[in-house]
């Protein structure tokens, strides 16, 4: 009896472990400012995807973000910084994703974009450069063009489609 | 039906106001270094619009890069790829409704494809092929 308390305790420990998982991607964006100004020009990356060191980096000269003037007033600035650092991906530990995320960064290192992250360049490291920089994609930045879910926070491989390839079999 | 067409009268309105408020800033601001301007013209702002310039990225862009040629239509952010809705307010009235987000946008925009700030003149121009379209 004692056994099959402890067997059964352990398989609870493994379906919620596998349950937990599936359902744990990164946090889904719901701040509306930030949908409104980050999400005009790109795919409005959620705040779990990078540490808040990063994302500080980033918020620092926004006149000249990766080339482009994406500068917003004061007001905003200090809202966005804020949904940013409050949700950025250490404090999102219980998300599977943001938790690799943070795990894969050396200490000492802040990633200038997603992209950069040892985790990201890891998990698209198979994929045909041709197949990220096909006009449908662009680039690594463009999320959306691959994963139809990762407006939801969800980056599964079932949810992988990726133009003129198809679904991505791992 | 009555309240449908008084809303659609103040949105007209409310609508009229902004970009008005806004030209009416710029003409302003113009009449001091020029007492014989005489106003805005969208054949100009057509040619701020659609001719080409070496903006921020050292690329040869124009704003059509972006926005297209056809303002009526939604189009696709060169960079990102991601949809960027009609820019004539006749079809997305959303646009022009808050000086705040026209003065953001040319801010930017000016910056990327001209690589400096637009004059008053050019932005009023502009402003005037747009909401024209």
């Amino acid at each position: 009896m004692k056994y099959l308390l402890f067997l059964a305790f352990c398989i609870s420990f493994v379906f919620a472990d596998s349950y937990y998982k599936k359902n744990s991607g990164v946090a889904p964006v719901t701040n509306q400012l930030y949908i409104n100004e980050c999400g005009s020009c790109h795919f409005a990356y959620q705040p779990g995807l990078l540490p808040s060191n990063a994302w500080e980096k980033m918020m620092s000269d926004l006149s000249k973000h990766f080339n482009t003037d994406a500068s917003i007033d004061d007001e905003d600035f200090k809202l966005l910084s804020k949904y940013l650092d409050d949700n950025s991906a250490e404090k999102n530990m219980h998300y599977k994703r943001s938790n690799r995320i943070v795990s894969s960064i050396k200490s000492g290192q802040i990633p200038n974009s997603i992209s950069e992250t040892p985790y990201m360049i890891r998990k698209h490291d198979e994929i045909r450069k041709d197949l990220i920089t096909q006009k449908e994609v662009k680039g690594l930045f463009n999320c959306m063009a691959c994963h139809k879910t990762a407006n939801k926070g969800i980056y599964s491989e079932r949810d992988i489609l990726i133009p003129n390839f198809g679904k991505w079999d791992d | 039906m009555k309240f449908l067409l008084l809303s659609a009268l103040v949105f007209n309105l409310s609508f009229a106001s902004v970009v008005d408020e806004y030209l009416s800033s710029l003409k302003e601001e113009i009449l001091k270094q020029n007492p014989n301007f005489k106003g805005f013209d969208a054949k100009r702002g057509e040619k701020i619009f659609t001719s080409k310039h070496v903006g921020k990225r050292g690329k040869q862009i124009s704003c059509t890069s972006c926005h297209g040629i056809n303002l009526s239509a939604s189009n696709e952010n060169l960079f990102t790829g991601k949809t960027i809705e009609a820019l004539s307010p006749k079809v997305n009235p959303k646009r022009f409704t808050k000086i705040k987000t026209i003065k953001k946008w040319m801010r930017r925009n000016f910056n990327d494809v001209y690589n400096r700030q637009g004059t008053a003149l050019e932005k009023g121009d502009v402003t005037t092929y747009i909401i024209n379209q």
